[in-house]
């Protein structure tokens, strides 16, 4: 259960859980704790009327209260929903009211410190409230705060007296929290805290005795002070954080010219006195510069790739595509001795273009890693033979199956019929694989078995026949492409686990991308109850390959291989194309099957290069966040050793 | 406001890998076979317009994978469904062994209200193969075994050629209505398939 915890941090449920039981630990320790322990805290930022809306009817938003809480260095954020008059006047009946009260626990923001907080963006739509989207180190979300009584600039403000409040360079509504820019700062962060670290779950890690006990609401009574916090083990320290290189570009510029609350004598005037001011218009400038460059390659414009922005679309794709890497080219990636000197770089120039047909060959065994990087031309060939006495003893193993033995064994019957009907039936359309008797369709049949005898416990299952076609297609060499095929299956293997862990954590982790970078439309899935992404299956289960001709195929599997901006890909581009279509599926108000039809129908008609391009912008701007949201051990990485990565997602919704 | 909205009828066809599932399918909405359908990954469906007398109905047709590794996508896919196909290949005794698995993880799986009378109907395919010389299955034996499973309409099909698969479908579609709640205002007792069927070789539909 802690395993799980830990990974299974954007759980809402999960999450609401561990916050519940966190303040109950905190009422004990503040009981055990003597008032000597204790100091004052003190309520630096209140506002009332902060709604969140969880889903688009506004019978179902909750209003509440939002405060600062100072307490000695540190600063806390609380959002306690109102109790009394929503409840009654909306949702009179029993079962509604537990759901309400359910959901109001769920959504309570209890005690966050400012230490844990990631960024906040800034939303100053032209019609409605202005509101803010808290993100924690974790990844985490808060759901977006609506201030109908005003006071986002005067929060901004507040915030910025006490705590590191940096813009992110490309986009000024993006705030950036505890950049630990400072070096005494940093120097703090090193320090190691004797407290709970997990690696993903930024949020639970905070110690039961070191969060405020303001959370109940029965206290909201105006005043500014509020008692027993204990401190004694929370000052000074500082959330340790991996560096992103691209944090360190943040500058505090002044506002863009044409910001719409830019006025004298605003409390915004605080934050524009900041360090490093640039022009603004110079600033614009940049900015139109970079337009189909590197544009978007920095945190918090995620969300420009919304539909209503369309036309900015431009802005935030990723880099153009590349023609695909040739031989010349690749030879300069190569030592003397035929090793890859730079595999990062090779990687990249792959991630952007691909490999020309011919070249895969070569290719294909060192991103599948049949062959080591580093390895030598001579190391490649002695490879390539002594794999090939390997493929042939484990291929005589059923091949030595005699028909009398084989009629009592039914298991080897029943692997063996379910591949034969599966390789007559996979890409008889390209002329490799299509007339009678097609050599090629029984060395995928040779292989196959092959493979479900090398990985018996796995054995064969339906989807495999697509994902070795085109490896056996570019090999031409059964032993090549049987390694080759298992060095991808070391990947993609959990995909075909008899429990689908492998497909439940990839739909859980795509739920939650989604969550994080088009949150109307995980608000739209959830309502209408597709959060379990079955729709995306087949995208995810062979990776593309029904959804592409052949040829592109190829191309976006060379692309996933180089693991360059993650490992994760696929599923940044699953997020693009859905976000390509959000319009459609929101507009038309699709249901589960009516979503599933539609998606299955895109067979064939994705545009690749431009799906790709957002993706990486996609996979650029969530950064850490969208890396956060990817549990540990999910396909295609590779397992995790202790395990622990089990079919705890299954229920998201 | 029922009676307004053309009706769906929800269909879902379970059986083992390679049985013909997709290809039944096909042959009764697109009047089409294809030798290279491909083995069915998650699932999909397809609908049909069907007449009863005066009223339209829509048959939404879902064709799943077949390996039973996938099954626990079911409890997505088979909700609200009116009627399950049980389609097995005279010629693989498994198939025909394997369809007592399929009932039951259906029934566990949808889990509809009323599992005793919850309408399937049983397909034999592939009658056509090899001249009948490769049949396995008799018919008789899978007659016996609809009949213990409480009478399940039964036909021997042959997706290749069209074989039986009009009425096969007619019959699918009538009992998926016959297990429609009674909001509906108007339930015919003889229905009208588009196209009409040609003669069944079978035990008949029993409703």
């Amino acid at each position: 259960m802690h395993e799980t915890d830990q990974h299974d941090l954007s759980d809402d449920a999960d999450y609401a859980a561990s916050q519940g039981l966190r303040s109950n630990l905190q009422k004990e320790a503040a009981k055990r704790s003597g008032p000597s322990e204790t100091s004052g805290a003190e309520v630096v930022y209140q506002k009332d009327n902060v709604t969140i809306h969880p889903t688009q009817y506004a019978s179902e938003r909750i209003s509440g209260r939002l405060r600062l809480i100072k307490q000695g260095s540190s600063l806390f954020m609380t959002w306690i929903p109102y109790k009394s008059s929503h409840t009654s006047n909306d949702v009179g009946q029993g079962s509604n009211a537990r759901l309400f009260e359910k959901e109001r626990n769920l959504y309570t923001i209890r005690a966050v410190p400012l230490t844990d907080v990631r960024s906040i963006r800034r939303h100053t739509p032209t019609l409605g409230w202005q509101y803010l989207i808290v993100v924690l180190s974790s990844g985490l979300a808060f759901p977006p705060l609506y201030f109908y009584n005003g006071g986002v600039k005067e929060f901004l403000a507040t915030l910025k007296q006490h705590v590191f409040l940096g813009r992110s360079a490309d986009d000024s509504n993006v705030f950036l929290v505890n950049d630990l820019q400072d070096p005494l700062q940093r120097s703090l962060s090193s320090l190691e805290l004797p407290r709970v670290v997990s690696v993903a779950n930024g949020t639970s890690s905070i110690s039961a005795s070191s969060v405020p006990s303001i959370e109940d609401s029965d206290k909201i009574n105006g005043d500014n002070h509020v008692g027993s916090l204990r401190l004694s083990e929370y000052s000074g320290k500082q959330r340790q954080k991996s560096h992103d290189p691209r944090d360190l570009s943040i500058q505090v510029p002044s506002l863009p010219a044409n910001a719409p609350d830019k006025g004298p004598g605003d409390t915004e005037k605080d934050l524009t006195e900041a360090p490093v001011a640039s022009d603004p218009l110079e600033k614009t400038q940049c900015r139109k510069e970079k337009h189909g460059q590197e544009a978007a390659t920095r945190v918090g414009t995620f969300e420009l790739v919304d539909c209503k922005e369309f036309d900015r679309l431009s802005l935030v794709w990723g880099k153009p595509r590349q023609p695909p890497l040739g031989f010349e080219e690749w030879a300069t990636f190569l030592d003397g001795e035929g090793r890859i000197m730079d595999s990062k770089a090779l990687r990249k120039r792959i991630f952007y273009g691909g490999v020309e047909h011919s070249l895969r060959k070569e290719v294909w065994k060192v991103l599948l890693g049949f062959h080591a990087y580093d390895s030598t031309y001579a190391e490649r060939e002695y490879l390539k033979s002594i794999k090939k006495a390997e493929y042939e003893t484990i291929k005589s193993q059923w091949q030595s199956i005699s028909p009398a033995q084989a009629k009592k064994f039914t298991k080897f019957r029943e692997r063996k019929a379910l591949i034969d009907k599966d390789v007559v039936r996979t890409d008889r359309s390209i002329s490799f694989y299509d007339g009678d008797d097609n050599p090629n369709v029984t060395l995928l049949r040779d292989i196959l078995l092959t493979y479900s005898f090398y990985n018996f416990d796995l054995g064969y299952c339906q989807g495999m026949s697509d994902l070795l076609s085109p490896i056996l297609f570019v090999m031409e060499c059964e032993s090549e492409s049987f390694w080759c095929f298992v060095a991808l299956m070391e990947r993609l293997g959990p995909n075909f686990n008899r429990d689908q862990n492998g497909m439940h954590s990839q739909l859980f982790a795509l739920s939650k991308l989604v969550e994080l970078l088009d949150i109307p439309l995980h608000n739209y899935l959830k309502q209408a109850d597709c959060l379990n992404y079955f729709f995306c299956f087949r995208w995810i289960l062979i990776q593309f390959k029904r959804e592409l001709e052949y040829g592109m195929t190829m191309r976006l599997w060379e692309v996933l291989w180089t693991h360059y901006l993650s490992e994760h890909f696929h599923l940044y581009l699953s997020v693009a194309i859905l976000k390509r279509h959000r319009k459609k599926i929101m507009g038309e108000q699709m249901d589960f099957d009516t979503l599933l039809k539609f998606i299955n129908e895109l067979s064939g008609h994705l545009d690749l290069d431009s799906a790709l391009r957002d993706a990486e912008a996609l996979c650029i701007c969530a950064g850490e966040n969208g890396a956060a949201c990817i549990p540990p051990g999910t396909p295609p990485s590779l397992p995790v050793e202790n395990g622990f990565l089990n079919s705890q997602q299954d229920d998201d919704d | 406001m029922a009676s307004r909205r053309r009706m769906l009828l929800k269909v879902i066809i379970l059986g083992d890998s390679g049985v013909g599932k997709t290809s039944l399918m096909n042959q009764y909405v697109n009047k089409k076979f294809s030798n290279q359908y491909k083995a069915t990954i998650g699932a999909d469906f397809l609908t049909k317009e069907v007449q009863f007398e005066d009223r339209l109905f829509t048959l939404q047709i879902w064709d799943t994978a077949g390996q039973e590794r996938f099954q626990s996508l079911g409890v997505a896919f088979y909700r609200g469904a009116d009627c399950c196909v049980l389609v097995y290949d005279v010629n693989v005794m498994k198939s025909f062994d394997d369809l007592n698995n399929w009932r039951e993880e259906f029934l566990i799986q949808a889990s509809p209200s009323d599992p005793e009378n919850f309408p399937f109907v049983v397909l034999g395919n592939k009658i056509d193969v090899d001249g009948g010389n490769s049949r396995v299955v008799s018919e008789k034996k899978a007659k016996a075994w609809c009949a213990s499973k409480g009478n399940i309409p039964y036909f021997e099909t042959s997706a290749k050629e069209g074989f039986n698969v009009e009425a096969a479908f007619e019959c699918i579609a009538k009992n998926a209505l016959k297990n429609e709640p009674e909001e509906e205002i108007y339930l015919p007792d003889t229905i009208d398939v588009v196209g009409g069927g040609r003669q069944q070789r079978s035990s008949g539909c029993e409703c």
